[in-house]
């Protein structure tokens, strides 16, 4: 069964009409039919009464949009196969950008509104958003190395305070591990503010997943490495330095990039704390003219601009310990 | 496992907890009124999410009703007004330490939160209405008895609507059940149940309930929403503080006290709400 999917996969005479099947069922359970009628994209095919529709033209109302776009669709797929690839990669990036645009557009904004409160958004808000992830990072990183190290070490406290912090971790929500800190630390007579509290929240969360991350990279490189190292009369410490962490770095560095996005985000919950990133101005900046879809969208520009950036550092940093494997 | 080995575990467990035993206990108490004094700063927790109580100016700053009752607190104690920002749920949790000194955040004194807060002084009193789509044809609020309302999750309103809310501050008119809901759909803050309305009527929603003066904020400013008769109950809103310091509340209590009397409480609702909401006789 699957194989057949495959094989009729590779000829486009099966390809395309199941692509257009598809796609057409799927936006006729959506069902679009109010686009043909009134001021509707479609009104100027105008076969659709508004009123008094029969079973005929309703279906009929519904058919019209589904079999354009999927026509569309396929049609666009097909002319977009004579192109190189490098032009097809950046045609579709531009279609799908604006059709992002588009239903953005969709929602009416108030685009003065937001103008007038970038200032607010981009000084405060992402420039918080950034400094708490990245001094989030850095420190997790340190957390990650030492939680990796002691979960393979063989001594005893070292293992259990590394696998209970892991455990503890990974296991309750950022969000309590946040009040935990900074609302249970004063009771002990321990007071950080707001964004440190954040920030070290959000270290010890996320050293706990890099921990495994660090851990399955530094059990990646195989064993003969250290063995060989040894033999070569490295000391241990030497070893892991020079031989074994290069070498793993090549595989912690995707997951640790896929962490810190994910972190850019999670970075939000801080908010509760009253720091002023950029989801929390999102909110209140929104709430305060009733404006709420304007700033939320703005806020999701401004979070996908900044990981968008970072995923092409991390590219970079990818290609700098993934120099051995080039040919 | 051997008996000295058992031996030693549990020393080292009865050590490590007499050790944690010593730091617990280490809460202060009863020093909010000297903080205040000496560093002539006054710490307000406020949630700029609620206009016309709280919100935030584009240059950050923040205006209200709410805010400028903590300004005219913190002028009566001779000191500078501070706010911090803490989510909702962080004010209304308790267990402050010394992170802020009071709360002025039109917080309804419910039972339950009087277990970890106190409230020295009701400031005003928000009228609570349920609000339909404009296009809806409602003639009274008994009408909405079987239909679907919205309302904020774990607030008076929601308790309104199920039937079990008490309300016991003085100054407070008594109130009847008037609606019973067919279905009552629970969001996290009043502003969501009037995005869900303003799709239209019977959308999603068919009415919400929530404070007068927030439901004419959003009508002001474009909903497509409108009142549906009188306010169904009052809500005494108080301001707050961390328990453990009688002297610090018995100073709020005078300085609300005088704001109530020289008429500025009374001056500022008319400013944020346009009607002097201060006490609850209509």
């Amino acid at each position: 069964m699957l194989d057949l999917l495959f094989e009729g996969w590779e000829r486009p005479g099966i390809r395309r009409p199941f692509l257009f099947l598809l796609f057409f069922g799927l936006l006729f359970w959506l069902d679009l039919s109010a686009w043909t009628t009134g001021e509707g994209p479609f009104a100027l095919f105008g076969v659709v009464p508004e009123e008094g529709l029969g079973e005929a033209s309703a279906l009929a109302a519904r058919a019209l949009p589904a079999a354009l776009i999927a026509g569309f669709l396929i049609l666009d797929f097909w002319l977009l196969s004579f192109l190189p690839l490098l032009w097809q990669i950046g045609l579709v990036w531009g279609q799908l950008l604006a059709t992002f645009v588009l239903f953005v557009y969709a929602f009416d904004l108030d685009i003065p509104y937001i103008v007038e409160r970038l200032p607010i958004m981009i000084g405060t808000g992402a420039v918080l958003t950034i400094g708490v992830s990245a001094a989030s990072i850095f420190f997790a990183c340190f957390i990650a190395l030492a939680g990796a190290l002691a979960r393979l070490s063989n001594s005893g406290p070292a293992y259990a305070i590394a696998t209970f912090y892991i455990s503890f971790f990974r296991g309750t929500p950022l969000l309590l591990q946040i009040f935990l800190i900074y609302l249970g630390l004063p009771q002990f007579g321990v007071h950080l503010e707001a964004v440190p509290a954040g920030i070290l929240a959000l270290s010890l969360c996320y050293g706990a997943y890099l921990a495994e991350i660090f851990r399955a990279g530094i059990q990646g490189v195989p064993y003969g490495q250290g063995e060989a190292a040894t033999s070569l009369g490295l000391s241990r410490s030497l070893t892991l330095r020079k031989i074994v962490l290069p070498q793993a770095m090549k595989l912690i560095v995707p997951p640790t990039g896929n962490q810190f996005i994910a972190m850019l985000k999670d970075s939000s919950l801080v908010s509760v704390m009253g720091v002023l990133e950029l989801m929390y101005l999102a909110r209140t900046q929104g709430r305060a003219g009733f404006r709420y879809f304007e700033m939320l969208i703005t806020a999701a520009v401004i979070y996908w601009v900044i990981s968008f950036c970072f995923e092409l550092v991390q590219a970079r940093i990818e290609r700098h310990y993934g120099k051995a494997d080039k040919r | 496992m051997n008996r000295k080995t058992l031996l030693t575990a549990i020393t080292l467990a009865a050590g490590f907890g007499v050790a944690q035993g010593a730091l617990v206990g280490a809460v202060e108490a009863g020093e909010v009124l000297d903080r205040v004094m000496e560093s002539k700063t006054l710490k307000v927790a406020t949630d700029p999410a609620y206009p016309p109580q709280s919100s935030q100016k584009p240059d950050g700053s923040f205006e209200g009703f709410d805010i400028d009752v903590a300004t005219a607190i913190a002028e009566r104690l001779g000191a500078e007004v501070e706010f911090v920002t803490p989510a909702w749920d962080v004010i209304t949790a308790g267990h402050w330490g010394s992170r802020w000194d009071v709360s002025v955040g039109s917080m309804t004194p419910t039972e339950q939160r009087a277990e970890v807060l106190d409230f020295p002084a009701i400031y005003y009193y928000t009228p609570a209405s349920f609000f339909v789509h404009q296009d809806a044809s409602y003639g009274s609020v008994e009408e909405l008895s079987g239909k679907t309302v919205g309302v904020c999750a774990a607030c008076t309103y929601e308790d309104y609507l199920r039937g079990n809310l008490t309300i016991d501050a003085e100054g407070v008119p008594p109130f009847e059940f008037l609606v019973e809901p067919g279905e009552i759909r629970t969001y996290d803050t009043d502003l969501n149940v009037m995005d869900d309305l303003r799709l239209g009527d019977g959308v999603r929603l068919d009415a919400g309930l929530s404070a007068l003066p927030t439901v004419q904020g959003a009508i002001d400013s474009g909903y497509p929403l409108k009142v549906l008769g009188e306010p169904v109950f009052y809500e005494p809103l108080a301001v707050a503080t961390d328990k453990g310091d009688p002297e610090f509340d018995a100073k709020i209590q005078e300085v609300i006290a005088s704001l109530h009397e020289d008429g500025t409480l009374g001056e500022l609702s008319e400013k944020w709400y346009g009607v002097d909401l201060t006490s609850a006789d209509k």
